[in-house]
């Protein structure tokens, strides 16, 4: 089946449309499992005195569990934990409990309207550590609580599911200063998801192949750092959000037809610095923002560098890289306020005579060809053409299209040091033993033949002499 | 002694064309520019960027095909009218042995293009090396989809400089010009037109415009189908979408291009023999 184009705009929109109405509600809490549902470790727990510390013994364990008071459950081992198939496998009902080093399996069970996950969470000041889960609707929902931490786990959603019914892989309503560092997420709908959440911290943690890796909804204050987002819609999606500040992370490989690198929208005072935003359709997607700054940060090889409504004001974005894109800018409406100020441009291909490290003349970010491609798709096909950069020679001899006047004022002459953003994950880069004996085989092919013609020639004066 | 086979004249007709055009140093010229350049591209591609990239192959290889598109219509044209267009005198003199004209002109166009293929196996072969040391192997299909199209453009532009020969027989300075504006026209003044005209038309016209003459120009489709084939959609972004969309599909995109390239490949050569074989010399 090959979608229309159209359809596929449509659902390109869709998804940015569809986040603005996002039903983020939770569902009732589950308590006490049934007795033939429960886990086997149940039976420990409500025998534990608050406070106390339950090992569990490497095994399996089928059921569900619920923990209603202080308490540190240690896996050793790495028992499984195989859910009963018709709710959150843990629920933690009760404040400083500690779960560390299991399995946890979710057997593909349950329904998203009750958010059942592999870790349901109703309670401040809880940690979950070293756990790894997977065929969970959600990997862990946390609902109503401070001081939540899950770290080092990793979380694997259901194969195959469409991303409407998959649920996040951690997700958190209603929370505050909750910590996230260093796990991993894998398949799910969005990798982390934060609702009315604020003063969150997430570290260090990689997300892969989901609608949105990291998606903030009415959140405020809150900050990431030296995390990674690929293969998604969206690497990170901040929407109805205030005071959002991240540092080095990369934003990579988010490639579908309408993806994008970063997604900003209906958010004020954000602040990007040193983020990697490379290889993606379109890398930063700004709507309906105010005084978001972006500053030094490497923004490369995307079809479009900048998506820019008119709705967001007060954008300053300064001392960034912008390398390889296939276009700078792309602006959705006329009035511009944005202020672009000292970044690199790669393409830019005017001199620095007076040696200042900046171009002579400011940087126009938008060329003839642009002009043709905003109103055309089908003209990238002759991106990377003759044609195009012919045109912007002839244009900018004779200006006769009165274009955007979005321009950096003073751009940089030489691409910035900006050592604090993250290199690229640099995926097998060995020597090919077969394409270089190919390329051996070629090389010694065509000389060859040249010399054997000039042997010819030797052998034709020889003969005549 | 009986007289050589077609076959056998073709092949001697190929390998004294060869010879000629080694001996007349634009060819060993042209290996050592076009080498010289793909080192530097496959070079840049890896070491100058910094070793910064995601799509280090891709980026390298849309670079080579960028030289590829310029360099190699070029020669084909220019060394095949200067082989193929010879003064009049020697046209007489070469046409008046007892063999068919097609069978000394097909000959040459083999010799030609094998000495144009090897001067770009070379510089393919170096580049290879440098990018294949690097890259790992999934860019392997990508390259070789390069040097395919390469040297179909070698053959087609042959084909077109033999048109242009056959026309302007005892002109060389003519031929020489018709084929230098052929290339323009070509590389870059086609697709200026092309997307002149398509902003002049309702957008629906105007991608099928765009998708049609990216196939129908020879250039054009080795262009689009060898960077289709290196990165995927993501060569054109969203238009390569478009463009999947409006042939139907990407089988059906590949086979609208290799259709062009073969009419392009056939149509001239056999233009050329039959109007050398109607001249009145």
């Amino acid at each position: 089946m090959k979608p229309s184009l159209l359809a596929v705009v449509a659902l390109g929109y869709g998804v940015v449309a569809s986040a603005q109405i996002h039903d983020g509600t939770p569902g009732l809490i589950e308590g006490r499992p049934e007795i033939r549902a429960a886990s086997p470790l149940q039976q420990l727990i409500d025998a534990s005195p608050p406070g106390g510390r339950v090992e569990v013994a490497p095994g399996t364990y089928t059921g569900d569990l619920m923990i209603d008071k202080p308490l540190r459950l240690i896996g050793r081992g790495r028992p499984r934990l195989v859910g009963s198939g018709t709710g959150s496998v843990i629920r933690v009902r009760a404040a400083d409990v500690v779960i560390d080093g299991f399995d946890i399996d979710g057997r593909r069970g349950g329904d998203l309207t009750r958010d059942t996950s592999g870790v349901h969470i109703a309670a401040d000041r809880v940690t979950v550590r070293d756990c790894r889960i997977s065929e969970a609707l959600f990997g862990i929902y946390i609902r109503d609580a401070m001081g939540v931490v899950v770290e080092r786990c990793s979380i694997r959603g259901i194969p195959g599911r469409d991303p409407g019914e998959k649920g996040s892989g951690i997700h958190a309503y209603n929370t505050s200063g909750t910590r996230f560092t260093d796990n991993e997420i894998d398949d799910v709908r969005d990798g982390l998801y934060l609702q009315n959440s604020s003063n969150g911290e997430i570290r260090g943690n990689l997300v892969r192949r989901v609608r949105y890796g990291l998606h903030y909804m009415f959140s405020d204050d809150n900050v990431f750092e030296d995390n990674t987002f690929e293969y998604g819609d969206a690497g990170t999606a901040v929407m109805y959000s205030e005071r959002i500040v991240f540092r080095r992370n990369r934003f990579v490989h988010n490639r579908g037809f309408a993806s994008v690198g970063l997604l900003l929208q209906q958010c004020d005072d954000v602040l990007a610095e040193d983020n990697l935003i490379a290889d993606n359709a379109r890398g930063i997607f700004i709507e309906g923002t105010n005084r978001t700054t972006l500053r030094r940060n490497i923004v490369a090889e995307s079809d479009v560098a900048i998506v820019q409504f008119a709705s967001a004001q007060g954008t300053r974005i300064e001392g960034n890289s912008f390398l390889g894109n296939m276009s700078p800018l792309s602006l959705v409406g006329k009035r511009v306020d944005t202020v672009f100020d000292g970044n690199y441009w790669s393409e830019n291909p005017e001199p620095d005579l007076d040696g200042d490290g900046r171009t002579d003349r400011p940087y126009r970010l938008s060329s003839v060809f642009d002009h043709f491609r905003g109103n055309l798709t089908a003209a990238d096909l002759f991106v990377d053409g003759f044609a195009a950069a012919s045109l912007g020679v002839a244009e900018q001899a004779f200006p006769i299209l009165q274009l955007t006047e979005a321009q950096d004022r003073a751009p940089l002459a030489r691409p910035p040091d900006l050592s604090a953003v993250p290199r690229p994950r640099i995926e097998a880069r060995q020597s090919a033993a077969s394409p270089m004996a190919l390329s051996a085989a070629a090389f010694a092919v065509g000389a060859s033949v040249l010399a054997r013609g000039r042997r010819a020639r030797a052998h034709k004066r020889g003969g005549g002499a | 002694m009986s007289a050589p086979g077609t076959l056998a004249m073709v092949r001697l007709f190929a390998r004294q064309e060869l010879v000629l055009a080694v001996r007349s140093r634009w060819t060993p010229i042209f290996a050592v520019v076009f080498a010289a350049l793909s080192l530097a591209v496959g070079f840049s591609g890896y070491i100058v960027t910094g070793g910064f990239g995601m799509q280090d192959f891709a980026r390298t290889a849309v670079s080579l095909v960028q030289l590829v598109l310029l360099l190699v219509p070029l020669t084909a044209l220019l060394i095949g009218v200067m082989a193929l267009a010879p003064e009049r005198g020697a046209a007489e003199l070469l046409f008046a042995q007892p063999v068919p004209r097609a069978t000394v002109l097909v000959g040459k166009l083999v010799g030609l293009f094998e000495a144009l293929a090897a001067a770009q196996l070379i510089g393919f072969g170096a580049a290879g090396l440098t990018v294949f040391s690097q890259a790992g192997e999934t860019g392997a299909g990508g390259f070789l989809l390069m040097v395919a199209g390469s040297l179909a453009l070698t053959a087609i532009f042959l084909g077109i400089a033999a048109l242009i020969s056959v026309g302007n027989v005892g002109r060389r300075a003519r031929a020489l010009a018709i084929a230098l504006v052929v290339w323009f026209v070509a590389v870059v003044l086609f697709d200026v037109a092309i997307l002149g005209v398509a902003t002049l038309l309702r957008s629906g016209h105007a991608s099928r415009l765009l998708v049609t003459a990216v196939i129908v120009n020879p250039v054009d489709a080795v262009r689009t189908g060898t960077l289709l084939g290196i990165e995927g959609s993501a060569a054109f972004g969203a238009a390569s979408l478009a463009f999947f969309r409006i042939t139907g599909g990407s089988t059906a995109a590949a086979a609208y291009l290799l259709v062009s390239v073969g009419a392009w490949l056939v149509v001239p050569t056999v233009l050329a023999v039959r109007r050398l074989e109607r001249a009145d010399l």
